[in-house]
């Protein structure tokens, strides 16, 4: 995770980020720090690293890239706002040990908010901020099927909007934000889901961490909570609310790092 | 019509990518043939499909492709060609593009252009819009000429119209078919080539006249029915012997038997053309006064003599130079829809080297060799005709009326 020092509202480049909402700074370092608390208490430990004062989205890092065992594949980040965090978090996982291996230079894809494992194979999605085409090179990068989803509403521009594996059955879905056949993908691949209506989709309900049988959640509704608790999860909810104004929930303000992909 | 061929890897089956494509091409209004499909061998595997996309036009094409980029779709070969620019007269920089007989186009600044000119073995030459062959001998310092692959697409022989009359005659070499119905489809294919405005050309071997076929190859030059012709030292001397002497190559073509001293008639006929400067002025001297160089003369249509190293004389209009005889052959095939090989072996390969895929060939031929020759040297649009030229040409000439 990376702490919100320097985190702001400076930019507008997704539905949700309006400049002249401001970010209350103290306030979103407080909901950081609790959210933090949320995830050492689901059993998670949480890794940190520096925030960079040119890189305000640096906080949303499950766009650094995608982990798998001990390979870091880096994002390559479509809009120029961004693309500055790609080198900060390489040399993160290079200086840990990590195999950095990169995309090619002319595909776009966005970590692991455009890509989550589900069973044996990387769910992941293309359209406004990866490519589909980057979907092949992952592939062979990784070495694990990836089955390749088109997001066709922008508000939902990430995969981790739209979908959070619970664990090898389950999963919270927002269909309506795939196209059909993606939707037939998911349908085939996801034997058991909660589907999210508009405003639990609307609310980041699907941009949650699990963490064993804990589900960190930006948002939770009850009918979604009762749900949840008859499979044998805990839901914790966690006010990310600061964060919401740039379009991040739970999901992104982390980067899962015991990823292994295919296992 | 508008042609692209794209290409889609991932594990497109399993994420219904493919199917996606496909779905879009046609909901544009395109069509598409799958080129080659490559399934993944294991779970982990990508897959990998080209496809043929056909658009009606340019600008729904680009469209089309754009919106199928997004599914991870590109365009195969989408780069420009690479030029490099020749340093030296005559020789072609390294790794230069080697060209087939085929239809081709070349990719400069994102359009494509089609080759002006097929010819195999060729080097493509870029100036502005225009893309043509050129043989190595012919490039010169500063043209632009394609190296690599990129950028360069080859499109496959298409049946043209009319041409499955020939599709039961799955071989190339037809040394066991029907020959009546075979003149009979030639001539057919000579009128619509003439009807059409088409050029007919004719590479004629020494064979021609000795089989006694040379009067009726002069009538089908008389009746327009051959516009270009090709031939040899050879060639040209027996059939102006013939008509001079009354021999081809010493013998007799009425009684077919060798007349005294005949083994020097050709050279005298030679010698006697030379002493006219050229067949024209022989012709024009009255010293010609029939045959089929004499038709060639008279018409006029334009003939290509190219020597050869055993040459006797040689006749004034021979090329004594064999680049420039190939050359001079370039020149002459502008138009050219259909082409009779007649008993030239060597001829008969030059030209196969240098007409377009789309020239309809017919070779005719005693020797099943020659036309396997014709088409082991790329020449795969040649019919090969086996049968024996005089019989041939006389009856090519009653079904043409």
């Amino acid at each position: 995770m990376c702490p919100p020092k320097h985190f702001g509202v400076l930019y507008e480049i997704n539905p949700w980020m309006h400049r002249e909402v401001a970010v209350d700074v103290e306030r979103a370092h407080d909901q950081w720090e609790g959210l933090v608390t949320l995830l050492r208490d689901a059993g998670a430990e949480v890794e940190v690293i520096d925030p960079h004062p040119d890189w305000p989205d640096m906080v949303f890092t499950a766009n650094a890239g995608i982990v798998n065992g001990r390979q870091f594949v880096p994002s390559h980040f479509r809009n120029p706002e961004r693309q500055g965090e790609t080198p900060i978090f390489a040399a993160w996982f290079d200086e840990r040990e990590y195999a950095v291996d990169h995309l090619p230079d002319e595909l776009d894809h966005e970590g692991a908010g455009d890509a989550l494992p589900f069973g044996n194979v990387l769910v992941s999605g293309y359209r406004w901020r990866s490519d589909a085409a980057s979907h092949a090179v992952l592939s062979k990068l990784t070495n694990v099927a990836v089955r390749s989803v088109e997001l066709v509403d922008e508000r939902y521009y990430h995969l981790d909007i739209t979908f959070c594996p619970l664990d090898d059955r389950r999963a919270l879905v927002v269909p309506d934000a795939w196209d059909s056949y993606g939707q037939r993908v998911m349908r085939e691949l996801v034997p058991e889901a909660i589907v999210l209506d508009a405003d639990e989709a609307a609310m980041f309900s699907a941009n949650s961490v699990v963490v064993g049988t804990n589900v960190v959640m930006p948002s939770c509704s009850a009918r979604v909570g009762r749900q949840l608790e008859a499979w044998g999860f805990d839901v914790a909810v966690a006010d990310v609310g600061e964060f919401l104004k740039a379009g991040g929930g739970v999901r992104c303000l982390t980067l899962a790092l015991d990823v292994t992909l295919g296992a | 019509m508008a042609t692209e061929t794209i290409e889609v890897e991932g594990h497109i089956i399993d994420s219904l990518i493919l199917a996606k494509v496909l779905d879009t091409i046609l909901a544009s209004g395109a069509d598409y043939q799958i080129l080659d499909v490559a399934i993944g061998r294991t779970n982990t595997d990508t897959s990998r499909a080209v496809l043929q996309v056909d658009a009606i036009d340019d600008d729904a094409l680009n469209a089309l492709v754009e919106v199928l980029q997004v599914h991870g779709a590109n365009r195969v070969g989408s780069r420009d060609v690479a030029l490099v620019a020749c340093d030296q007269d005559g020789v072609l920089p390294a790794g230069f593009y080697s060209t087939t007989n085929l239809p081709t186009e070349v990719r400069v600044d994102g359009r494509w252009l089609p080759v002006v000119n097929p010819e195999m073995d060729c080097a493509l030459v870029v100036a502005g819009d225009i893309v043509r062959t050129v043989p190595m001998h012919r490039v010169t310092i500063g043209d632009l000429v394609v190296v690599g692959g990129d950028g360069v697409r080859v499109h496959a022989p298409s049946k043209r119209g009319g041409l499955n009359a020939f599709e039961f005659m799955n071989s190339e070499v037809s040394s066991e078919k029907p020959k009546a119905l075979l003149v009979a489809r030639v001539a057919e294919r000579l009128k619509e080539c003439r009807a059409r405005g088409g050029k007919i050309l004719a590479v004629c071997g020494p064979a021609v006249v000795h089989t006694g076929a040379a009067p009726d190859i002069a009538r089908l030059v008389r009746d327009g029915w051959i516009d270009v012709l090709f031939a040899g030292n050879g060639f040209a001397t027996h059939d102006i012997e013939s008509n001079v002497l009354g021999t081809s190559l010493g013998v007799s073509v009425d009684v077919g038997l060798p007349v005294e001293h005949g083994h020097s008639n050709h050279l005298r006929v030679i010698n006697e053309v030379r002493r006219w400067g050229s067949i024209e002025a022989a012709v024009q001297g009255e010293f010609i006064t029939g045959g089929v160089m004499y038709e060639c003369v008279k018409r006029p249509i334009p003939f290509v003599l190219g020597g050869s190293i055993r040459d006797d004389g040689p006749l004034p209009d021979v090329h004594r130079d064999v680049v420039a005889a190939a050359d001079a052959m370039r020149e002459s095939i502008a138009g050219v829809e259909v082409a009779l090989m007649l008993a030239s072996t060597l001829h008969g390969i030059a030209t196969g080297n240098i007409l377009p895929a789309g020239v309809e060939t017919f070779c005719v031929d005693i020797n099943h060799a020659v036309l396997t020759k014709l088409a082991d040297r790329g020449s795969h649009q040649a019919l090969g005709i086996v049968t024996d030229v005089g019989l041939f040409t006389r009856d090519l000439c009653t079904a043409l009326g």
